[in-house]
């Protein structure tokens, strides 16, 4: 469980590290908190040439208010997301999701790019992205461009990123005041990857979003759920048929510690408790 | 002063004197020795579970950076001699021991050959070009793959995957089934587990060619078995070869047997004249390390109408993987089952067949509790259905079973002796310490707001602790593991050390040990310097495995420590010129009683080494300051505890929590309440790990799908309780010093406590739990079964 050969360079800035992914392409990858990465390499999984380590773009790592929306650098740690108290207020329903990612030491380095870029279909963060409509912030050889979180993943451990291209961070729109929410996820024990996650989002107008993690190959977001929720305006009927219309919506994998049957099981038994909770917020 | 007097230190809650060692990363483990020159070893290790070597291509790892040698089992041929687990068993056949794979390989992992570079990297770059050219063969992978008819024969020597049988039988088993009113039973399967010690196995050798010294330090629980073997095997004798166990992480029974990285680190350190070594990593230690349990046990219990057993019958079918385990052999674990399945209980008729069968998975060998983990699963449900089908309470069932005090000694079905141990004293601290009736009656009000169902679980059990050379620690192996030796001296200095031949790995041996010398002596604990874990500390030894440890350890440093008291208080007499019935000592140091006459054992020693003339010259040598003793407790002693969990299980998610539990146990004199409870405590956290948990899987293939600790899910702190343990002396065994092993017990009762509480919160849905772990997957079937049958059930009866 060593890596195999690689060289290492530490730019000390956003434009050096562009320079080397584009110099060295797909031979390239960028280390940020090593969380999934050295894992990879140890299991020889992964054999890139070059690691671009983008720990001293110190740029990129912070929490910032302004102009309607939450923005987070790439290299915000998850430690720091979760006692963040601007997040706590304004987006309690990600202070609660950021509690579940892991452990605390894996959380003091992991970052929020690195778990967007290595999209894990059941981690925590890729599947809130969706829930709150994020927008990414990519830089890349020919300027910055950005991406609706719902066109990013494009599958388990697939992004729409290019090899040489670097997540800059997100941007989050504020949620509507009043607007109530619920977390639930479980897994087998404290700080694994969930088995199946459910986060919901009640508006005051009655809108509902439901994003879920660990049920398909990319973090969903459950439309027609929604659709059947915010129609039946969240009725314990309105749940039923939402948890219905969700199970169709999702096609769960089977993996060594749960299978496909279960996942969609249990998504249902979330959604409902995630709801319960949205609503006993509403009151 | 009399004995009862003097301040004791068995007894009290020493604070474990390796701790300020342990806890400031003060230790020193195999791998922390970092010599320059070290060769690392990587190995090229089998990706085919059954398959014929064709051939073996070295020459580009060979030409590799850093690589100094690689190695096939062919050019090791003349420096490893081979082994094999010997047993007098009938109907046994020993597989080879396999240090590098020949012209097969057996199980994903084996080793096949071997890289030595600068660094465990450049090993490891090197490793992975090494080309081996396999034929497959059918992967046998599990006992139905390698029972069919015409399967592919493992061992072709052994002209039949069944390389292990043994049956039990007592009284008179047809008639008792033929004439009971009652009878439960079913198909009981424990899934298979790993030890998963913290410290992952590790092995380095250092040669001194001048000399033709080789040392092997080791990870290792066993020191003087592995020099016994190794001895073997290299062709050397004792005296130039030591293997030294230094700090040591765990163990849990992975740490007990040979293995081949040990065997080729040592050949290489000599062949190379070098110092080599190899530290496991967690894909090596979760693929290679001996496994435990994987077996299907089917059970049925007969009963009278009021809940008295009439007679048990077991057939046991044991996976025990690819090779016999050196030295215990591939029966060690299935066969334990049907030894304890009887259990505490008078139970006048039992048969217990069981079949080793070898596969294409890794070793089975000796973990934490060996068999009787699932054991006491098998039993222990079957006396909770039989509670169930008369309508008793489980408590009560057991009540009625358990062997009485006036029973004593009373010889199980397996033909194992139970001398007096507290069966019932422990069910009933037990049942006092949870409150048993107060859960009950919260029991019955229903399942709480959040809607998860309470369920208490109740397991009792028996094993046979330090046992003694009259039975084999594995059956019918030819090695003594009865007796154990401790040395004890002091030093002209006045120091005095201690020498054994167990080896502690974190079970706090260096403190009960010195507790024990302490009281005997008269000096405080810290006092005593314990030497264990080395093969050069006394002549033969074995290790510390079974549950022996305390008992022969224990047996052994009393006797010597006696021996050396009555040296010290001769010489003190001359010294003083007073007669030996005056002297005393306490607290290291020696007096006269009722005088000012006193030394220190620092005086009495200069006095006796060093002065000349203040003693007679044949006194130096008939007191001599060093006594060695052997202790053999000849059977051993019973152990035995009840365990209540209560759990909670939420029907909709499947989780299940444990919510508190209790130990009640029974291990004689406890020397050392805290260590015992700590060891209780990891007991227990393994028990739900593999009542829970714990799950090695492999594919029909035989590849290994639990790799990481991602995917073999060991619980952690969070996922367990707090545990309360309630130490109950009821009578002390015949062992010296009255002590019962204690090492293994909270793995054993744990997994029958946890399916019974499982099966108890479930009852409302009319489900047993016969699969362990009993994980969420599992349960969320067995629920979703259950709603259709109780659907059916429902329809017919309309
Ligand atoms: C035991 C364990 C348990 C875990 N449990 C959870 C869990 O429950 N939930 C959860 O969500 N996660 C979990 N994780 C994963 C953890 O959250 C990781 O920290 C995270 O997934 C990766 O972040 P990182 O900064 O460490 O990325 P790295 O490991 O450094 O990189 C991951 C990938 O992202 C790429 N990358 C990193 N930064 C950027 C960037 N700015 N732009 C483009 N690409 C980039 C890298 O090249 C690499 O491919 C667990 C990890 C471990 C080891």
């Amino acid at each position: 469980m060593k890596p195999p050969p690689f060289d290492y360079a530490r730019p000390e800035s956003l434009e050096e590290a562009l320079d080397l992914l584009a110099r060295h392409g797909d031979e390239a990858k960028l280390l940020a908190g090593g969380q999934s990465l050295m894992a990879m390499l140890n299991f020889r999984l992964l054999a890139p040439a070059i690691l671009v380590d983008i720990n001293r773009l110190d740029r990129l790592a912070g929490i910032e208010e302004g102009d309607g929306r939450l923005s987070i650098g790439a290299l915000t740690r998850h430690h720091a997301l979760e006692t963040s108290d601007l997040v706590a207020e304004r987006l309690p329903v990600l202070h609660a999701a950021m509690g579940h990612v892991a452990h605390l030491a894996i959380r003091n380095r992991g970052t929020v790019g690195g778990s967007l870029a290595h999209a894990d279909p059941a981690a925590e963060l890729p599947a809130m992205m969706c829930l709150l409509d994020a927008t990414l912030r990519v830089a890349g050889p020919a300027g910055t461009r950005e991406i609706s979180v719902h066109d990013f993943f494009t599958g388990a451990l697939e992004t729409a990123l290019g090899d040489d291209e670097i997540l800059l961070g997100i941007d989050l729109p504020s949620l509507p005041p009043g607007t109530a929410w619920g977390f639930e996820e479980f897994s087998r024990r404290a700080g694994d990857f969930a088995l199946a996650g459910v986060a919901v989002l009640v508006e005051p107008t009655g809108a509902v979003r439901l994003a879920l993690l660990g049920v398909d190959e990319t973090p969903v977001r459950a439309r027609a759920a929604e659709a059947e929720l915010a129609r039946g305006a969240l009725s314990d009927a309105a749940v039923g048929q939402a948890v219905e219309a969700l199970r169709a919506e999702i096609s769960p994998l089977d993996d060594l510690h749960a299978g496909a049957d279960y996942r969609r099981h249990l998504a249902g038994v979330l959604t409902t408790r995630a709801l319960a909770a949205a609503r006993a917020r509403l009151a | 002063m009399s004995e009862t007097q003097r301040p004791k230190s068995v007894g009290a809650r020493v604070q474990r004197l390796e701790d300020p060692r342990l806890l400031a990363g003060r230790g020193r483990f195999t791998d922390d020795h970092r010599a320059p020159d070290t060769l690392h070893l990587a190995f090229r290790r089998s990706e085919e579970a059954h398959a014929r070597i064709l051939a073996i291509d070295t020459a580009t790892a060979a030409a590799m950076p850093g690589v100094v040698a690689v190695f096939t089992a062919a050019d090791l041929a003349g420096e490893i001699r081979p082994v094999r687990a010997e047993s007098r068993m009938r109907d046994y056949y020993a597989t080879e021991f396999v240090a590098l794979a020949t012209n097969k390989v057996r199980y994903v992992g084996e080793a096949i050959a071997v890289v030595a570079a600068e660094s465990r990297y450049l090993a490891e770059d090197a490793a992975a070009e090494i080309e081996v050219d396999f034929e497959s063969l059918p992967p046998l992978g599990d006992t139905d793959a390698a029972l069919a008819e015409g399967a592919a024969l493992l061992h072709e020597e052994a002209a039949s995957n069944v390389i292990a049988r043994r049956e039990f039988a007592r009284g008179e088993v047809e008639e008792a089934f033929f004439a009971a009113p009652h009878r439960v039973g079913g198909r009981f399967r424990m899934h298979r587990k790993t030890p998963a010690a913290i410290e992952n196995r590790a092995y380095r050798a250092e040669f001194d060619p001048g000399r033709g010294h080789l040392t092997v330090h080791s990870a290792t629980q066993v020191p003087g078995l592995i020099r016994d073997a190794l001895a073997e095997i290299l062709d050397l004798p004792g005296s130039r070869l030591r293997v030294v166990a230094g700090d040591v992480g765990g163990g849990f029974g992975g740490k007990a047997s040979l293995y081949p990285e040990e065997v080729v680190v040592a050949a290489l350190a000599r062949r190379l004249e070098a110092t080599v070594k190899w530290t496991g990593d967690r894909l090596e230690d979760l693929t290679t390390t001996s496994q435990a349990f994987d077996e299907v046990v089917e059970a049925e219990l007969a009963f009278d109408g009021a809940g008295r057993l009439l007679g048990l019958t077991a057939e046991v079918v044991g996976d025990v993987g690819a090779y016999s385990i050196y030295p215990w052999t591939a029966s060690l674990e299935p066969v334990q089952v049907i030894s304890f399945l009887p259990g505490p209980y008078r139970l006048p008729a039992y048969r217990g067949a069981v079949r080793a069968v070898a596969t294409n998975k890794p070793p089975m060998g000796p973990y934490r509790g060996v068999g009787r983990p699932v054991s006491v699963f098998v039993m222990e449900r079957l006396i909770d259905m039989a509670a169930s089908k008369l309508g008793l309470d489980p408590v009560e069932m057991r009540r009625r079973n358990l062997v009485a005090a006036d029973e004593f000694p009373y010889r199980a079905g397996s033909g194992l002796m139970w001398d007096r141990s507290g069966f019932h004293e422990c069910l009933e601290a037990a049942v006092a310490e949870i409150d048993y009736a107060g859960r009950r009656a919260a029991q019955s009000a229903g399942p709480g707001a959040d809607g998860r169902l309470i369920g208490i679980g109740v397991a009792s059990y028996a094993e046979l602790t330090g046992i003694g050379s009259r039975i084999s620690a594995a059956p019918g192996m030819p090695i003594n593991t009865g007796t154990e030796t401790a040395t004890i001296q002091l030093d002209s200095t006045g120091a005095v050390r201690a020498a054994f031949g167990i080896a502690s790995h974190g079970q706090g041996l260096e403190t009960t040990l010195a507790q024990v010398i302490a009281d005997e002596l008269g000096v405080a604990p810290d006092a005593v310097e314990i030497v264990q874990g080395d093969s050069a500390a006394v002549p033969h030894g074995t290790g510390t495995y079974a549950s022996r440890s305390t008992v022969l350890a224990g047996g052994a440093a009393i006797l010597s420590a006696r021996g050396l008291r009555e040296r010290i208080v001769q010489v003190a007499a001359l010294l003083f010129e007073a007669a030996a019935d005056d002297v005393e000592i306490t607290d290291g140091i020696v007096a006269v009683a009722g005088t000012d006459r006193r030394m220190s054992f620092r005086e009495l020693a200069k006095a006796f080494y060093s002065e000349m003339g203040r003693l007679p010259r044949e006194v130096r040598d008939e007191l001599a300051l060093e006594v060695t003793r052997v202790y053999d407790p000849f059977f051993g002693t019973t152990t035995s505890a009840t365990h209540i969990a209560v759990v909670a299980v939420d029907p909709e998610t499947c989780e299940v929590e444990v919510l508190d539990y209790a130990v009640a146990e029974d291990c004689g004199r406890v020397i050392n309440p805290a260590i015992v409870d700590g060891q209780v405590h990891g007991g227990v956290a393994q028990g739900i790990g593999a009542a829970l948990f714990e799950e090695v899987r492999h594919d029909a293939d035989g590849q290994c799908l639990t790799g990481s600790f991602v995917d073999y899910v060991v619980p952690s702190a969070a996922e367990i309780p707090a545990i309360s343990v309630t130490h109950v002396e009821s009578v002390l065994p015949a062992t010296e010093g009255g002590f019962r092993g204690m090492g293994e017990g909270g793995t054993i009762g744990a997994t029958g406590a946890i399916a019974n509480a499982v099966t108890d919160a479930l009852r409302p849905l009319d489900i047993d739990i016969m699969e362990l772990p009993v994980t969420p997957e599992r349960l969320f079937r067995l629920i979703q079964n259950a709603k259709i049958n109780a659907k059916t059930k429902e329809r017919d009866e309309t």
